[in-house]
């Protein structure tokens, strides 16, 4: 069957309906989806579009970025309690985060109009310490300083300087036992 | 599995042009000589309404039931790739873009979702071969078991350069070739633009596939702007393309018994 092998000109469809005008392919040879695709178009018929070569082509945004008014929010819960203790469960649909939590309460404080924007961060912390979300502060320190080994407060500085004193020692020691 | 080409010969139905009949549920087919008349000229015009019917509605196979925005949300369609690999032709299909994540428009990809289906319901009524095409291994058994539930083909392998170019020598003279291929994923292994896609432009083949936001968009007759990495989205059009299938072809079996039994005299359709 005659057709014509030219995908960059033109569309699938204008290449057969000129082929079929032509005469070149036969009305009973019409392919099957000829008539399905007159009767649905596409949205856009798909012609190829050539790739832009020179990189100085315009660099326009034209995708805007998605923010919401709770960002602000989030924002602010995010620096003060760092990455929070629950993890975020993305597979449930209907999954609440301590985050989204803080978010919801914040607004509901917001909304009942009693407190100036500096106290509503707190506010909210502590609405939800009583309804019993634990809030860890960022750069708080962790749970088990008060056992903290002292072993990892030792400089590395300082133990160089210790192994090269024990070092001089050693090597005088084997010195004597050598010789 | 390489493409089990079918050679059937030429399909005896006659084509005429697509005629607009002035009723919406198709004209009546009176015939007032039953026994004078041959049989063929009555086969071939009750064919050839069967073949039309369905192109005067806008949804003959109710396709824009089978998903809603709902479904594609939660199966996570509208998550694209990273703001650096976005392709610039895609840029129409994107909702925008948060931190640096493109999010796809699902409007959009209702309407592009709900024509490629329709397309491809079209083409399984008329007998059309479906050729489903991803070069992603992860999915390539369950495109493979997609395929063979609907009666369809699949081609999950290699690629070879002349598979539809070079058809008539590589498997035998007078092969058919498939009249609608589709892409699961339109990107091969080294994300480049799978060449099936090219091929299938310059063999006048339609194609229906899912673009990515990395995925170069323009030759394929019926994108369908969408996720094509997570299990959870391919999953959905595997099912909903074996769905489409199956019911074109179940309504095109019950469209044969309907006027194959009343074909001599009067029908009501």
């Amino acid at each position: 069957m005659a057709g014509s092998r030219l995908e960059r000109f033109g569309t699938v469809f204008t290449r057969v309906r000129d082929l079929i005008r032509s005469g070149v392919i036969k009305p009973k040879e019409k392919p099957l989806w000829y008539d399905v695709y007159k009767t649905f178009p596409p949205k856009r018929a798909p012609l190829h579009v050539k790739p832009v070569t020179s990189p100085s082509a315009k660099k326009q945004e034209t995708v805007p970025e998605i923010f919401y008014s709770e960002d602000k929010i989030r924002t602010g819960f995010y620096e003060q309690y760092g990455r929070g203790l629950r993890a975020l469960d993305l597979s449930k649909s209907n999954f609440v985060s301590t985050c989204q939590r803080f978010v919801d309460k914040y607004r509901e404080l917001k909304s009942h109009g009693m407190l100036d924007k500096s106290s509503l961060f707190e506010e909210t912390g502590k609405a939800l310490l009583k309804e019993g979300i634990i809030l860890r502060r960022r750069g708080a320190p962790p749970v088990l300083a008060e056992s903290r080994d002292p072993v990892l407060d030792l400089k590395l500085i300082d133990m160089l300087a210790e192994q090269q004193s024990a070092g001089t020692d050693t090597t005088k020691t084997t010195e004597d036992k050598n010789s | 599995m390489a493409v089990r080409a079918l050679t059937r010969g030429l399909l005896g139905f006659r084509y005429s042009r697509a005629a607009t009949v002035a009723s919406p549920c198709g004209g009546h087919h009176y015939v007032t000589a039953p026994s004078a008349k041959p049989p063929q000229p009555q086969a071939g015009d009750v064919t050839e309404k069967i073949l039309n019917q369905p192109l005067e509605k806008a949804d003959f196979f109710r396709v824009a039931e089978l998903f809603s925005l709902k479904d594609l949300f939660d199966a996570r369609v509208h998550l694209g790739h990273k703001k650096g690999c976005r392709h610039r032709l895609m840029e129409p299909y994107l909702y925008g873009c948060r931190l640096d994540h493109d999010i796809i428009n699902l409007d959009q990809t209702m309407e592009h979702l709900q024509l490629a289906l329709n397309f491809t319901a079209h083409i399984a009524y008329r007998g059309g071969i479906i050729l489903f095409v991803s070069r992603r291994r992860q999915f390539g058994h369950l495109v493979e078991t997609t395929a063979k539930d609907c009666g369809e083909y699949a081609h999950t392998r290699y690629w070879q350069g002349g598979l539809l170019t070079n058809a008539n020598i590589q498997y035998g003279p007078g092969v058919r070739l498939p009249d609608l291929i589709i892409f699961l994923s339109t990107l091969n292994n080294v994300f480049q633009q799978h060449v099936g896609i090219r091929d299938a432009a310059k063999m006048n083949i339609p194609t229906v596939g899912v673009v990515d936001s990395n995925c170069n968009p323009s030759l394929v007759t019926y994108p369908v702007p969408g996720n094509d990495d997570t299990p959870a989205a391919v999953e959905l059009y595997c099912r909903l393309f074996k769905m489409t299938i199956n019911r074109a072809k179940d309504r095109r079996k019950q469209m044969e018994l309907i006027h194959g039994l009343s074909a001599p005299t009067s029908q009501i359709s």
